[in-house]
């Protein structure tokens, strides 16, 4: 068995294996068990292999052992050292099982060679932990089924290897690339994004512009007023500024802009923090200037309605765009945030300004306040909203883009731009409950299917709170009834039964169905699943 | 701008329960209490419906008075019925 394996020159790990158990062998005196286990063998296979038909106890729980052992282990292993784990017969085992590969280079980047090597003695150092899951067919099929796992392990490192080839060729190519730097993994997943960023060779030019192709601005500028146009045609967000008789002019008001940093222009207040203390009287600059950005500021709020005046301007923006974009560009590889936001905040204050004025003071929702407390700056918004939907990516790429309104669609991410410094205290307190119930309020929209006043919004938030306070009551006092301290889901039904909505006709798990989407149904509504199980458990 | 006969929901609702919300809220009112995992979900889900029935109320309040929009006292009065119809 071993004995027919040629030994190689070089002194693989396999070799060396092999010798030892070769010399060592000779020299053990288990030969003698194996006569012995074999007779065994053929008892313990039989059903009554219970029986105390050997002459010690010791022998039948051996043999047992054996059996387990051997029922673990290849049958075909005649060499009889299988009776027992040990070390050398696991590693016997390995040698026997693992696929052979007598070629060793060390480092050869072209040929691919290593990279079964080290598959190998990886996967050898694996078996020898857990033996028994590869050892238990036959010779023929492990070594079958083994190379069928190196090669699929081979184009692994494959891949690593030819990523290697390219690193030492194009050094330029791989440090344009943003992440894949450190280690192997990232850069077999960066190797994928290498190849869908034809981007490269550009970036390589700038290297402080490597993680913001340019191309893809354009893009999005184009896209977006393109959306901007459709939604102009197509009409109402429900309940937003828009639509209020008090707006003269369609740009929005909601687009506030917080520009922290921003200048002060004409004597206006320059206080960053409080975007409201703008909105005084500016109603002059509002019109000379609303016309010129609504564009702009429709870009940052994305939900707001749509102004018929975007063709007029949109050229005008997109000169705006451009011009900030190049700005932006100039300012990205420095890094430094104020001056970007302050040049651009000259470009951009009078938007800022018109905007604010623009914003019907009495409506004020905290959430456009939320949003513009998050949205410093308008310059480029388009490209850098798009951009700050990939907020995380880009974490440590220029300012601009960190600066990036999320717009108001990305209003729960407001809640994630307080910590930026640019709103005061009191308001972060307030913002997260307003930025919740504003879901429900946007759901009120929603189902009203009709255009709605601000002020009539303001009402539903009162609602809402009202309604949690009377619903957490309620459930205090079931909760209590029933003896316990938590609000657990029979509480809950009973109250949907109080008020009426669930009833003998509509049961709980009906009105789950019809309103919740499936995620949550899978885990309310106890479903049964095979093997007997039945989730959530009851 | 101009209100148009259909209501495009350009912006889509997001189906997601907020539920870090809705634990927050519960724990500001009631410190002493706590809310497990499904009921988070079901406090949901009558957020919802309650939500649905002061939207319908209003809107058939708004249609009555022949409204094209609805407006502050719309929602008032129905906000009135239905938080009365759910006090359970």
């Amino acid at each position: 068995m071993a004995e027919s394996y040629n030994r190689d020159s070089e002194p693989t790990t396999r070799t060396l294996l092999r010798r030892v158990l070769d010399t060592a062998d000779t020299r053990t005196p288990r030969r003698r068990r194996s006569a012995r286990v074999g007779a065994q063998k053929a008892l313990l296979e039989t059903p009554s292999s219970r029986r105390l038909s050997t002459p010690t106890k010791m022998n039948v729980r051996r043999g047992s052992h054996r059996a387990r052992s051997i029922g673990r282990l290849a049958h075909v292993h005649t060499s009889g050292n299988l009776e027992e784990q040990t070390p050398r017969t696991l590693l016997k085992n390995i040698i026997l099982t693992a696929p052979e590969s007598s070629i060793m280079t060390p480092k050869s980047v072209v040929k691919p060679v290593p990279t079964p090597q080290v598959a190998q003695s990886s996967r050898q150092e694996s078996s020898r932990g857990s033996l028994e899951l590869q050892l238990p067919e036959l010779e023929p099929p492990t070594t079958l089924a083994l190379g069928l796992l190196a090669p699929g392990r081979r184009k692994q490192r494959l891949r690593l290897s030819v990523f290697q080839q390219e690193m030492d060729q194009g050094l330029p190519l791989s440090q344009a690339e943003p992440r894949g730097n450190a280690s192997a993994s990232s850069l077999t997943s960066s190797l994928s994004l290498n190849f869908a960023t034809p981007l490269q060779p550009q970036s390589v030019q700038r290297p402080g512009l490597a993680r913001r192709p340019p191309i893809r601005r354009a893009v999005d500028v184009g896209a977006f007023l393109q959306d901007l146009r459709d939604t102009s045609l197509a009409l109402a967000s429900p309940g937003d500024s828009l639509r209020t008789p008090v707006a003269t002019l369609p740009t929005d008001t909601v687009l506030e802009d917080t520009q922290p940093f921003s200048q002060p222009l004409v004597g206006h207040s320059p206080n960053p923090g409080k975007p409201a203390q703008l909105l005084s009287g500016k109603a002059k600059k509002v019109d000379v200037l609303a016309v010129r950005f609504p564009n702009n500021s429709s870009a940052i709020s994305g939900e707001d309605g749509v102004e018929p005046l975007q063709d007029g301007v949109g050229e005008e923006a997109e000169e705006r765009m451009e011009e900030s974009l190049s700005m932006s560009e100039v300012m990205g590889s420095t890094g430094t945030q104020g001056s970007v936001r302050t040049e651009k905040s000259k470009g951009h204050r009078e938007m800022t300004e018109a905007l604010e004025a623009k914003e019907p003071e009495g409506s004020s929702e905290d959430e456009d306040i939320s949003g513009r407390t998050a949205s410093p700056e308008l310059a480029s918004s388009t490209t850098e909203s798009l951009q700050a939907r990939r907020p995380q990516f880009l974490e440590p790429s220029p300012p601009p883009s960190t600066t990036v309104l999320s717009s108001e669609p990305l209003e729960p991410l407001s809640t994630r731009h307080p910590p930026r410094a640019r709103t005061h205290g009191p308001r972060p307190r307030q913002d997260p409950h307003k930025t919740g119930l504003s879901h429900y309020v946007k759901l009120f929209s929603f189902y009203a299917k009709m255009p709605m006043e601000k002020k009539a919004l303001e009402m539903v938030e009162k609602c809402l709170d009202k309604y949690f306070q009377h619903l957490c009551d309620d459930l205090e006092v079931f909760s209590a009834h029933a003896g316990r301290k938590t609000v657990r889901p029979e509480d809950l039904e009973l109250l949907m039964r109080r008020q009426g909505l669930v009833n003998d006709q509509v049961s709980l798990h009906v009105l789950v169905e019809r309103h919740l989407p499936l995620e949550y149904r899978n885990l309310l509504i106890p479903c049964a699943f095979s093997g007997n199980s039945v989730f959530p458990a009851q | 701008m101009a209100f148009s006969t259909t209501v495009s929901q350009r912006k889509y609702i997001k189906r997601k329960a907020p539920r870090g919300f809705l634990k927050r809220v519960f724990k500001r009112q009631k410190p002493h209490l706590r809310l497990e995992t499904s009921s988070d979900l079901l406090v949901h889900l009558n957020c919802l419906l309650f939500v649905h029935r002061l939207a319908e109320e209003s809107r058939m309040n708004a249609f009555e008075n022949k409204y094209g929009i609805i407006k502050k006292e719309h929602v008032q009065a129905a906000a009135k019925v239905i938080l009365k119809k759910s006090r359970g």
